[in-house]
Formats: C-alpha cells, sequence, structure tokens
C-alpha cells in the first residue's frame, strides 16, 4: 500500500491541508459553490476583494472573452467587509478549510480599518492584501506598481493584526522583484502572484471598446507564461512562499507553478469554466505525488532543473 | 438545424429535466474546447422532451455556438442548470401575452407550454423576426393552440415592421383588458415593449441577456444597471435574474 503523499502547506503559519486555493473574485463569497463541490476538500478560499465601504462595481459591459482568456473591469463589486461578516460569513462556518479576507482600501487608513475589523472577526484565517486591481482609480494599482507605497500599505496591515499577511502583487510593473523585497521587508509573510494584467478590446463595427470601463484585467490561460515567469523570479528573490496564479486550468499547470518555486496556487477564471476546477486540481496532485512516489508535496516546490539536467530522477 | 443558422439541440438528463422551469437557462460548454472558446455559454431552456430531455433553441453568432452545431451525438458537453430564476406564472385572472424576437422565442416556447397545460389560457403570442426565412417553430405554436402574430421587419411575413408595432396595435385596441406581458428578444426591443407597459401600468416579465462568465453569482460580470428606486445599485443577470420586471431595470443605461 504506497503511503498517501502530504499536500499540506504552510503559509505565514498558516496550515492548509492542500496548496490548492480559490482566487478572489472567482469565488464569489465562498458559498456560491457549495451544492456542487465540497468546499471543505480546498486549501483555502479567498473570497471577494472587500472594501470598507459596498463598492457598486463599474458599469457594464465588465466582461468579454478573448482567445483563451477574460479581460474584465468588475472593479470589485462587493458589500463591504461589514455586511459579509454579517450576512455571507455565517454561511461558511461549517466549512472546514480557512477563509481568507481579500482586502483593498482608498487610502492607508482604510486598510487599517478593515484590518481592525477582521483581526476580530475567528472566522477569517488570514488577509490577502490587494494593492494590485487594476480597476480602482484611487489605491490599488497606485499603491503596487511603487515599492515604496506597497510597503507602507503592507506595514500598515501588518500593525493592525496577529493573522498571516499575504500581499497580492500586480503584474503591471517593470520590475516586479523590487516590490516583492519591499514588501517582504515591511513584514508580508507571503505573497500572491500575480493579479490581472491589463488590457482592452474594441469591437471593429463600431470602434468602441468591448468594455464600458475601456481597459480591464485580463486572466486565463492566456496568461499563464507571464505569470509563471513572475512567479519564478519572486520566488527566486524573497524568502517567504509564493503563492502562484495566473491562467491555471489543470494540475499539470498547477505542477508549473509549483516547480518554478510556488508554494501555493490559486485557481481563478478556470472555476468560471468548470466550478470543480479546484478540487480536480486537489486530486490531480494527489495522483501525481502517489504515482512519482512523493511524499510531500514541498518536494516540488522550487525543483525546476537546469536544461541540460538528466531526467533519470523525478 | 431548423432554418438557416438557427438550431434545436436536446440533451438528455431527467434529473434536469424534471426541475426546469421557464425562464431559466443553462450554462453550456463543448469539452474538449476549454482554451477558445474558454467560456461556457448561457442558453434559456426552450422546451422539456418526454420528462426527460432539455432542448435549446439557438442561432449561431459566435465560434461558441458554431462549434456547439458541429457537435454531433455523442460528444461530451458539460451542462450546468438550471439557473436562474425563471418566470412567475400569471395569477388565475391575469391575461398572459407572449412577446417574442427572434431567438427570443425560445424561453416563451417553454412557457407557452406549461401555460396550456397549467389552464386553457387563450394564449396569445407576438412573434418578430427579420424574414420569414427565420420563423421557426410556427407548427409547433399553433399546434399548442396559440393564436400568433407575426411582425418581420422586411415584410416577407406577416406585418412590415417589429414586434413591438404589433404589440402596440394589440394593447390600443384592447385597451379594456390588463394583460401580463412575458417578453423576450433582442434589448432594443425589451426596451420598448417595457417602456409600454409601464405606461399602461402593466405587469411585464422580461428575459434578460447578457455577457456572463459563469452564471453561478461567482464573477459579478452580468451586472445590469438597476432603475433608481431601488436600493441595488446592479442586478446580477444570473443570480437576480435572468427574468426582471420591467420596472426593476434602468432602461436609459441599455
Amino acid at each position: 500500500m504506497p503511503k498517501t503523499p502530504n499536500l499540506s502547506v504552510e503559509i505565514g503559519g498558516l496550515i492548509l491541508k492542500n496548496p490548492v486555493i480559490t482566487a478572489s473574485g472567482t469565488f464569489g463569497y465562498g458559498n456560491e459553490l457549495n451544492q456542487l463541490i465540497n468546499l471543505s476538500s480546498l486549501g483555502a478560499i479567498i473570497v471577494k476583494g472587500l472594501s470598507l465601504e459596498p463598492m457598486p462595481g463599474n458599469p457594464p459591459p465588465r466582461i468579454v472573452e478573448t482567445p483563451c482568456g477574460i479581460l474584465n473591469s468588475i472593479d470589485l463589486a462587493n458589500v463591504g467587509i461589514k455586511a459579509f461578516i454579517k450576512e455571507k460569513l455565517p454561511a461558511l462556518y461549517k466549512i472546514k478549510t480557512p477563509i481568507i479576507a481579500n482586502i483593498y482600501g482608498h487610502s492607508m487608513s482604510e486598510y487599517a480599518k478593515i484590518t481592525e475589523i477582521i483581526e476580530d472577526t475567528a472566522k477569517i484565517a488570514a488577509l490577502e492584501v490587494n494593492i494590485s486591481c487594476p480597476n480602482v482609480e484611487k489605491g490599488g494599482m497606485a499603491f503596487g506598481t511603487d515599492s515604496y507605497t506597497a510597503a507602507k500599505v503592507t506595514e500598515h496591515v501588518k500593525k493592525n493584526t496577529t493573522k498571516p499577511v499575504i500581499v497580492k502583487l500586480t503584474p503591471n510593473v517593470t520590475d516586479i522583484s523590487s516590490i516583492a523585497v519591499a514588501v517582504e521587508s515591511a513584514g508580508a509573510q507571503a505573497l500572491s502572484v500575480t493579479n490581472t494584467i491589463l488590457g482592452m478590446a474594441v469591437d471593429v463595427p463600431t470602434r468602441k471598446p468591448k468594455l464600458a470601463n475601456i481597459i480591464g484585467g485580463l486572466s486565463g490561460p492566456a496568461i499563464k507564461p507571464l505569470a509563471l515567469y513572475l512567479v519564478y523570479q519572486v520566488a527566486n528573490r524573497v524568502k517567504i512562499p509564493v503563492i502562484g496564479l495566473g491562467g491555471i486550468m489543470n494540475y499539470e499547470d498547477a505542477l508549473e507553478f509549483l516547480i518554478v518555486g510556488a508554494t501555493a496556487i490559486q485557481i481563478g477564471t478556470a472555476t468560471f469554466v468548470n466550478p470543480k476546477t479546484a478540487i480536480e486540481v486537489v486530486d490531480g496532485l494527489h495522483n501525481y505525488c502517489l504515482s512519482k512516489k512523493i511524499h510531500t508535496i514541498n518536494q516540488i516546490t522550487g525543483s525546476l532543473k537546469e536544461y541540460g539536467e538528466s531526467n533519470e530522477k523525478s | 438545424m431548423i432554418a438557416q443558422n438557427i438550431y434545436l439541440m436536446g440533451f438528455h438528463s431527467k434529473k434536469m429535466a424534471l426541475i426546469s422551469k421557464p425562464g431559466q437557462f443553462l450554462m453550456i460548454h463543448l469539452v474538449g474546447t476549454q482554451m477558445d472558446p474558454l467560456l461556457a455559454r448561457p442558453f434559456s431552456v426552450h422546451s422539456i422532451k418526454d420528462n426527460d430531455t432539455l432542448v435549446i433553441l439557438y442561432k449561431t453568432v459566435g465560434k461558441g455556438t458554431s462549434l456547439l452545431s458541429l457537435s454531433k451525438e455523442g460528444d461530451a458537453i458539460s451542462i450546468i442548470g438550471p439557473l436562474g430564476n425563471g418566470f412567475p406564472l400569471p395569477g388565475k385572472s391575469q391575461i398572459p401575452l407572449l412577446v417574442a424576437g427572434g431567438m427570443g422565442i425560445a424561453p416563451l416556447f417553454f412557457l407557452s407550454q406549461l401555460l396550456i397545460n397549467i389552464k386553457q389560457y387563450e394564449l396569445k403570442m407576438f412573434l418578430g423576426f427579420s424574414t420569414s426565412k427565420e420563423i421557426v417553430l410556427f407548427n409547433e405554436l399553433t399546434s399548442l393552440g396559440l393564436d400568433l402574430s407575426i411582425a418581420t421587419n422586411d415584410g416577407s411575413y406577416g406585418n412590415k415592421g417589429l414586434v413591438t408595432d404589433i404589440l402596440d396595435q394589440y394593447l390600443e385596441r384592447n385597451s379594456h383588458i390588463k394583460p401580463m406581458i412575458y417578453a423576450c428578444g433582442p434589448v432594443d426591443m425589451l426596451k420598448k415593449v417595457s417602456l409600454r407597459a409601464i405606461s399602461l401600468n402593466l405587469t411585464c416579465y422580461v428575459s434578460l441577456e447578457s455577457q456572463m462568465a459563469c452564471g453561478l453569482g461567482l464573477c459579478q460580470g452580468c451586472a445590469i444597471k438597476a432603475n433608481n428606486t431601488t436600493n441595488k445599485p446592479y442586478y446580477y443577470v444570473c443570480q437576480d435574474g435572468p427574468i426582471f420586471l420591467a420596472e426593476m431595470i434602468d432602461w436609459g443605461s441599455l
């Protein structure tokens, strides 16, 4: 009888039963798929980006499909942190998987205030700080594209919480590693790499943008090679765990991210295509480890070989 | 194929067939094409056949529907549904009027089947097509016992003009009755029907479409602006709809 592989990973002191996490903005408030999948089988659930006050989101059309990808300009439409805790979170009390709140603010003090509220909410296990959403005019991208402000936001959040702090980085910068290093120095315990890539699409007959907001964030398999490269870069520069995401559609994609240095991964757009993707990735990783006699999934993280290296050992 | 670029397609699923209601929709994706087109497409349930088969009606408009039209019996297909709220049924004394523009006939066919089964309504349906070649299901609808009024944009069949023209004429001639309107079709048509219904103080349900990534309330992509009088800025077609009361929608934004 082969030994059951150990898929568990640690993110800033938080132990996940496996490295598969659902990405913010692609998993609603966590409970929408309760009837379709066993949420307790997931490594963790990251809920929709939450702000201090409710946000309506951008005018429609907010979403357009492009080859192998989706452009969206949802703009963090959400009910606000207080309504989330009161109305949405109770549905997740029985779920045996850590709930991570993705948070964003329009100012440093807003980040601090949301963090304080979450600090008093036992069911929320960790925070993922969004400094990278490209759709918010004030905040969002402005914080994440500059090492100094990215670090400042991280400090503000860290000061107000004892929970693990993950910072989600934007790919829309010239040098992601310098921001990663700055955020690590400011106390972040993990990094999510990466958010959507800015893009646009035009309807030729009308010459109008396909999104009412003109620009949006590109996600899906179209961005996977780029996301993989960013994870590779960042993982080689920081000591804290990197959570890789960007176009992961199956367990083999997930393995690519682990091999280049990710400790855990997130499933985003793929959930729209097939709501069971995250569960299938968990099963796929389990079976892969079993068949390759890999005892613990951590052995895969950062196991990228040199091109000329022998292929004999797995 | 039942007309040029228009297809009827059935999927065997007793479980889904038994619980589907008129106005609800399915997210359908051909297995094996997960990369491009990436997303499933929403289709309203067109009818239920033999209590175990879901039928959809669609026109090929892009890559997703074209590939679907080329699929064969036995091909693997992913279907999530039934999703959404469905049409509320009329009260005992209410006279339902069904208004369909083009492929808008899809969910209204299912509704008319159900209404005829529940009670012998004198069902009246207004249909608009761009041209006579696109007229579908004429025999099926008449055999259900529906009273049909048809308009075509080019005048190749029935009244020349829009379906909203023949609806307006009917409402003018019959101002003594207070019908309940069910409408599905292009957004411009729904807007006209809705504004007319609101001005006449008639109950009107519309089936709305939107770009949609998941159909499950995860992405919040399918936003439709809510009317100012409501406290919600946007409705989500997949979760709050796809059936809406006409006055719930900010028609000026569409």
